[in-house]
């Protein structure tokens, strides 16, 4: 252990992760409360259309991915609250045009390279000091916003409904609530990737369920279990080789079930 | 000043006339059961009360100010249709449901304080699900369930409570104690009581005034006098016969 956080790229990649693994656990924790999980995949699949807009036209891929997620989280939103259309019909709508635009832009301009590659798997270990700056900024703003309206996000979950009726601003929060999802899955992707960053957002949430406790008791387990497979994932890829993003992902997997058995009814 | 002041509500959606010329008014502390067939209206008449759904036309007033200028909706407690029907897996304990009721008195990153603490506890107590407060909801049955969300309601320390079918999945033996805690509620607290139900006999004794909904409404101050079978077989389009709660006395 000791050895391998001599390396500067370890340290930061182990920075990052610990990074993502916290925004991605906490964040989760509302939407799959809010039987939002297929969003994280959404997303993450229409920041890569701001990745490929970025490559192929010279921008940030970064600033370009926070902003096409922005905005097809609002387009989710708008469509889920303003037409009676199935939410998951939705997101599966919004993820197969978004991954279609991607491979067209991409395609059209030549850019399919291993810059894209690396946004779709993710490159921890190319994790540079910047991209630990821009998340940290980033992510303390999100992570203040989801706190200071966590019980107002939780009401929201439990019953959309009878929290407007009791005074709570449901549309606004909503709209927060994606946003901050969007940015939180953009800046993700360039160290998970966009096919695994889903699974760091949900699956700690699902295992942490299975032990039937409170909600404050469901979001410390999730973040401790989205903590311990992105260390454990990040230590197994670098003694045994393996691609970091892919073995973070099979940590929370093998958790998951694990829970799955201990709290087996 | 009427609670709620409703005038000349229409609700067509798709030129499907579901509520027609609805005007009535709400005052405080009353006890008031809405029946009706099923389809009839009612809970779409709730749901327009709480701003759920928008009128095609009329006009609804809340403590004299229009629905969109209303902001004291701690005022309202609502327990919505199948709320004791809850999803076994949210996790939730009756505490964390019950101090749902405080959130819009919070401010943003404030912890719960000493009052909301003490609202929070007079809620559960007042509901007789104290006992209950780190039990996780999924766990409760039908009738636990129902007290919890009640609990939830009376923890803003609202002035009216609006109940839609709150028996709904309830036993027998919780409904009648459920019946007397609203009653307790309404005569102890003060709390306007509005509620749909289809138990109306049960408690007939206890209930100020009932508006029976089916696309028109029609109110009446004596609720024995509606509870006659020509009217309820009118109100229902079919044979129905009242099943009364006769009080034996001792």
């Amino acid at each position: 252990m000791i050895e391998m956080l001599s390396y500067d790229f370890m340290q930061r990649a182990f920075l990052a992760g610990i990074l993502i693994a916290t925004l991605a656990s906490i964040s989760g924790t509302f939407i799959v409360l809010k039987r939002y999980s297929m969003m994280s995949e959404t997303l993450a699949h229409s920041a890569l259309v701001g990745v490929a807009v970025g490559l192929v036209a010279g921008f940030n891929p970064l600033w370009m991915a926070v902003s096409v997620a922005i905005l097809s989280s609002w387009t989710i939103e708008y469509l889920r609250s303003s037409f009676s259309l199935y939410s998951d019909a939705i997101l599966a709508i919004l993820l197969s045009g978004s991954l279609a635009v991607a491979i067209i832009i991409v395609s059209l301009g030549g850019a399919f390279n291993n810059s894209l590659f690396s946004y779709l798997f993710g490159s921890i270990l190319s994790v540079s000091s910047e991209d630990i700056v821009t998340i940290m900024i980033f992510g303390t703003i999100s992570l203040l916003l989801l706190l200071a309206f966590s019980k107002e996000l939780y009401f929201i979950a439990y019953d959309e409904e009878v929290a407007k009726t009791s005074g709570v601003k449901v549309k606004f929060l909503n709209y927060l609530l994606v946003t901050v999802v969007a940015i939180i899955i953009a800046l993700s992707i360039r160290v998970v990737g966009s096919l695994l960053i889903g699974a760091l957002m949900v699956i700690p949430t699902v295992a942490a369920l299975q032990y039937k406790v409170g909600f404050f008791k469901t979001g410390l387990i999730s973040l401790v279990i989205a903590l311990f497979s992105v260390v454990a994932g990040m230590t197994v890829s670098f003694y045994f080789s393996l691609p970091s993003g892919a073995t973070i992902v099979l940590c929370v997997i093998f958790i998951f079930v694990i829970s799955l058995v201990v709290n087996k009814k | 000043m009427p609670i709620f002041d409703v005038k000349n509500l229409n609700f067509a959606p798709s030129s499907q006339k579901i509520l027609t010329n609805i005007s009535l008014e709400i005052f405080n502390g009353e006890y008031i059961a809405i029946i009706g067939p099923n389809g009839g209206g009612k809970t779409t008449l709730i749901r327009m009360l709480l701003g759920l759904e928008t009128p095609t036309n009329g006009e609804i007033k809340i403590y004299g100010k229009k629905l969109k200028d209303f902001k004291e909706w701690r005022k309202i407690g609502y327990v919505p249709q199948r709320a004791s029907l809850v999803d076994e897996n949210f996790p939730a304990t009756v505490q964390d449901i019950v101090n749902m009721g405080r959130v819009s008195k919070r401010s943003i990153f404030s912890r719960a304080s000493r009052e909301d603490k003490i609202e929070v506890e007079d809620a559960m107590i007042k509901m007789d699900v104290l006992n209950l407060k780190d039990q996780m909801i999924g766990t409760l049955s039908g009738g636990q369930r129902q007290r919890v969300m009640i609990a939830r309601a009376l923890a803003s320390k609202p002035e009216i409570l609006i109940l839609d079918e709150p028996n709904t999945g309830v036993d027998m033996v919780s409904q009648k104690r459920f019946y007397a805690l609203l009653s307790k509620l309404n005569k102890e607290e003060n709390i306007t009581i509005l509620f749909i139900t289809h138990d109306v006999g049960v408690i007939v004794d206890d209930i100020g005034r009932v508006f029976t909904i089916n696309q028109r409404a029609t109110i009446c101050n004596n609720p024995k006098e509606v509870l006659g079978c020509g009217d309820m077989t009118a109100l229902y389009g079919t044979q129905a016969h009242l099943l009364h709660n006769h009080k034996h006395e001792h």
